[in-house]
């Protein structure tokens, strides 16, 4: 069973929130994504990835200031959680561990 | 304008916690793009939009209500519930009104959609009809008659293409059935053959259809009936006895479901066809006395095959050479229209009345209309109350259409409680509703949906039709002058309200009115002299018996003719006499030939039906028939087949000077010379056999002194010895039959139980109209003199007394009601002188019934107002003048 539920697309919105720290919120989420990793993201796939995200306790948000350019409406600034942290975190060991338990020699053979 | 309407769909799928920052960020990301194209910025919020219908996004259906404008509407809801409490005599009456009214008009509606439902649940319905026998009598349609004869139906089949099935089945009159010692008599007994399950889909429960009615002696009996015979045991082969009419014993070879009580042919019986072999006359065209249907393939129309129906019976029933204006006429008549448009003899039960549901469709529709009317009268009654309070409300910024949700609102509240009243009242009366109609219409209504249907769409559109007028005119109320306190109720207003009090009362006078019309044709009916006495007389049906021979005929006789004798050696039994059709029976309780008759030597043949009776010698001496000359049959003369006695309208056909003159003549049918001829003998006045609906027939009574359908005539004092003789000399000489004795004046008081019903209907339903609309009166007369109240005041100060001031109030009201008397009296008049022409004899018109109706009427309406008015007439002055 899962530790932790976590999609690859969830992972990257999750770091992309670490990345922005406090200046993380939807459009610069997108951006930030957008600019990174050189994909198209939709603020559909972006906004339910974010919301089920802080369902689940990993992500943590407040509202911001609002301005003209947004129509009068506030912003919601993203923060990652300790439980997000932890996700995160384990995440990134079952990964070192796959790669630590890669014989050398898988490698190697594109050598020849 | 793209981006507007995604807008409003983001805004109406999208959980409204996350709606406010995607939004934003949409609008961020749209101005950015707004920079390049704003074309290609709207087309990229859209897409974004509908990508962000996502589950994870979306609105929770229970949390959030789709409209979440809710807020007035919960105003309004809360407004008027505190009105409608405060004015608890206004709510009252309206509601009790409302709920009568739909309950009446519901309840008359389900009857009317059961009359109409005859029929209709056969598969194909609209491809199967009944062939009927129509006389046509100088080129016009004379006699109808419903039945055919047994070969028409495969004729037709056989020769024309458009026909692809057909069925012949007869009606039996009663039979007791014996399984035992288990017996019942039976009146639902039909013969059918193994087509007749092909045209009517009869549900099936035990046996083959194909094959259960291929034998003779077979018998399919419906489920209930087999119960009765059998109980829980399986009938399937066990044996029943016929003790009557045809002895035999049937094997039970199929059950069926209970048919539906909405067929015109209803039966509980089938017995295979094949059974009667020996009885049919199948060549005789003219041996009507089958029920013939017919199929015909998808998409034919049969008016279109008039010709070719007369080209292929007419030479069977006619001849080659018939005369087209003087013929029989096949009339193919499609089954769903039997119920209530037909107007044939010789029905298989009684039909419905189209002229009743025509009726009831006008009380209804006045019930409920007299309902409504009365919310209208009584919420514009109280404008002066509500008057305020709208300008208050314009004052403060309350647009009109507001006003008006909140005036509907209050309608639509009133009629919702009215609609949850009415359910329950429909519920609990519905029994008595369906013995009244003597049907039953459904088991509950609660759960008939139909019903519900009904009342969800007759409580909304109550709410408009009696909600929008008041809603209108409450909020179209100038605040300025209301609030000044220059308000006046308009003299629109009150002409439209006196309007609509006139047309309650014409409505309630008219079913006043023609009830009592109703009752009074009745009793004239019931009471009038029909030329016989029946008091006293009763009937009872000897079981025939299971002779081979003529040795056997002779023992029955010899017992039959003993059981005579020794039922007139009492002192208590005056005549028994015998006949084959016992007066008081329905109309088809006759037997009839249309055969051209003619008085040999002295008249041309008269077309036309004439009625046959077969009777003994003390038949007419039992019922106290009445010979205007001649004299009775001779009961010396063995097997007389020459004697006939007639009645007076026979012989007025023929158009002498004096009828007498006839007596001793002879008088043939048909046409051909050899035909047998009978001497009039004896000529009686006529009689009514039947309900006074059908005239008195032209009939022929013909010698059979060994009629098995005995009439008794008893002693008037001490019957009841005469009726302990008939007992026990019936188990002396019958003592396996069962013996039923019918009451000759109770079969006649029960030809009139379908106009009683009618009558009783009309008469409650006319009840509860005249209730609402008191009621209404009760609530109109109750504000308006509170609004006078003032003026009551000033005459008293003036010095008025209270008699004259109930006297000014009484003015108005009078006036109203006889407005509405003049009004509802040519409508009483054309209604009830056709509702009367329904019948062979009719009272006159009695116009002295309008002056009663019309006094009832004001009797209950000053009543009402009176009792209002004295209240207010009665109030201390100085306290309804302490403001001024």
């Amino acid at each position: 069973m899962k530790k932790f539920q976590l999609g690859e697309f969830e992972e990257i919105v999750l770091l992309t929130v670490g990345v922005l720290y406090d200046e993380a919120y939807g459009v610069a989420i997108k951006n930030e994504i957008e600019n990174r990793l050189e994909r198209k993201v939709s603020v559909g796939a972006m906004q339910s990835a974010l919301r089920r995200m802080e369902k689940k306790g990993f992500l943590d948000s407040r509202l911001g200031e609002m301005n003209k350019k947004r129509g009068g409406k506030p912003k919601r600034y993203f923060t990652i959680t300790a439980f997000g942290k932890q996700a995160l975190e384990y995440s990134k060991d079952v990964r070192t561990d796959l790669w630590n338990s890669i014989p050398e020699i898988a490698f190697d053979l594109k050598l020849v | 304008m793209l981006k507007n309407w995604a807008d409003r769909l983001f805004k109406w799928y999208c959980n409204p916690d996350f709606y406010p920052d995607i939004k934003g960020d949409l609008e961020e990301i749209y101005s950015d793009h707004l920079e390049k194209s704003e074309k290609l910025a709207q087309w990229k919020y859209l897409i974004d939009v509908a990508l962000l219908f996502r589950i994870s996004l979306l609105r929770p259906i229970t949390q959030y209500p789709i409209i979440k404008d809710t807020g007035m509407f919960r105003n309004y809801f809360k407004i008027s519930v505190r009105n409608l409490a405060r004015h608890k005599m206004f709510t009252g009456i309206n509601v009790i009104g409302l709920a009568i009214g739909l309950a009446g008009f519901l309840l008359i509606n389900e009857y009317i959609r059961f009359e109409r439902s005859y029929d209709s649940f056969h598969e194909d319905v609209d491809q199967i009809y009944r062939v009927s026998y129509v006389q046509v009598i100088n080129g016009e349609d004379g006699d109808k008659d419903a039945m055919s004869s047994y070969l028409v139906g495969s004729v037709l089949n056989e020769e024309l293409p458009e026909i692809i099935q057909h069925t012949v089945s007869k009606k039996f009159d009663p039979m007791i059935l014996k399984n035992g010692n288990v017996f019942f008599k039976e009146s639902g007994i039909i013969s059918a053959d193994s087509n007749f399950l092909k045209l009517f889909n009869y549900q099936v429960i035990q046996g083959s259809k194909e094959t259960f009615l291929n034998e003779p002696n077979s018998i399919v009996l419906s489920r209930s009936r087999a119960k009765a015979y059998f109980g829980d045991e399986d009938p399937m082969g066990k044996t029943l006895q016929v003790t009557t009419n045809y002895k035999a014993t049937l094997k039970v070879t199929g059950i069926i479901e209970d048919l539906p009580d909405n067929t015109h042919y209803r039966f509980d019986m089938m017995i295979s066809d094949k059974t009667l072999d020996g009885t049919h006359d199948y060549e005789n065209w003219s041996y009507n006395n089958y029920y013939v249907y017919l199929k015909t393939a998808p998409g034919v129309d049969v008016s279109m095959l008039d010709d070719k129906v007369y080209a292929a019976t007419g030479k069977f029933i006619d001849g080659e050479d018939a005369d087209v204006n003087n013929r029989t006429r096949l009339d193919i008549h499609p089954i769903r229209d039997i119920h209530l448009k037909s107007d044939f003899y010789f029905n298989p039960q009684p039909l419905g009345s189209q002229k009743a549901i025509t009726f009831l469709v006008i009380i209804s529709i006045f019930i409920i209309t007299i309902a409504w009317v009365n919310y209208i009268n009584l919420s514009t009654a109280r404008a002066m109350d509500r008057a305020k309070e709208v300008g208050l409300r314009k004052v403060i910024g309350a647009f009109r259409t507001q006003l008006i949700i909140q005036f509907l609102c209050e309608a639509f509240l009133i009629n919702l409680v009215g609609a949850i009243v009415a359910l329950a009242i429909a519920e609990i009366s519905l029994p008595y509703f369906n013995l009244l109609v003597d049907k039953v219409i459904v088991d509950h209504v609660w759960n008939h949906q139909p019903f519900l249907v009904s009342l969800v769409v007759f409580s909304v559109g109550g709410t408009i039709a009696s909600g929008f007028y008041p809603a209108l005119v409450l909020s179209d109320f100038k605040p300025i002058a209301i609030l000044k306190g220059k308000f006046h109720n308009s003299k629109k207003g009150v002409a439209l309200r006196r309007g609509l009090v006139i047309a309650q009362f014409a409505a309630s006078m008219v079913l006043v009115a023609a009830t009592f019309i109703i009752y009074l044709q009745i009793n004239f009916m019931i009471g009038k002299d029909i030329g016989l006495s029946v008091d006293k007389v009763v009937n009872v049906l000897i079981p025939e018996d299971d002779y081979e021979d003529e040795e056997g005929r002779q023992a029955f006789l010899n017992r039959f003719n003993s059981f005579k004798e020794s039922l007139r050696s009492h002192s208590a039994i005056e005549t028994v006499g015998g006949t084959s059709n016992v007066p008081g029976g329905d109309e088809n309780d006759i037997n009839s030939t249309t055969s051209a008759v003619s008085i040999v030597g002295l008249s041309d043949r008269l077309e036309g039906t004439t009625y046959v009776q077969f009777t003994d010698d003390q038949f007419f001496d039992a019922v106290d028939m009445d010979f205007y000359a001649g004299k009775n049959f001779d009961r010396s003369i063995k097997r007389d087949t020459v004697s006939v006695v007639v009645n007076k309208s026979f012989l007025e056909r023929f158009n002498v000077a004096d009828i007498e003159d006839l007596l001793g003549e002879k008088m043939q049918f048909g046409k051909k010379e050899t035909n047998r001829k009978y001497t009039i003998i004896g000529i009686v006045n006529d009689i009514n056999r039947t309900s006074l609906k059908t005239e008195v027939e032209p009939t022929i009574y013909l010698p059979w002194m060994n009629a098995d359908n005995l009439v008794i005539e008893l002693n008037d004092i001490n019957y009841l010895a005469g009726i302990e003789h008939l007992e026990n000399t019936w188990k002396d000489f019958y003592p396996d039959a069962p013996l039923d004795i019918t009451y000759l004046d109770e079969r006649f008081a029960s030809l009139y139980d379908q106009d009683k019903r009618f009558g009783d209907t009309f008469l409650v339903f006319a009840l509860l109209a005249i209730l609402v609309a008191i009621l209404g009166l009760f609530g109109l007369s109750s504000f308006l003199s509170i609004q006078r109240s003032k003026e009551v005041g000033v005459r008293k100060v003036l010095g008025a007394t209270k008699t004259q001031i109930v006297a000014i109030f009484y003015k108005d009201f009078f006036v109203l009601i006889a407005v509405s008397v003049l009004i509802g009296s040519p409508i009483v008049y054309f209604l009830m002188n056709s509702w009367l022409d329904n019948y062979a004899y009719r009272i006159d018109f009695p116009w002295w019934m309008l002056v009663i109706a019309g006094a009832l009427i004001s009797v209950f309406a000053l009543a009402t107002v009176g009792y209002q008015t004295s209240k207010v007439a009665s109030l201390d002055p100085a306290k309804t003048l302490k403001y001024e």
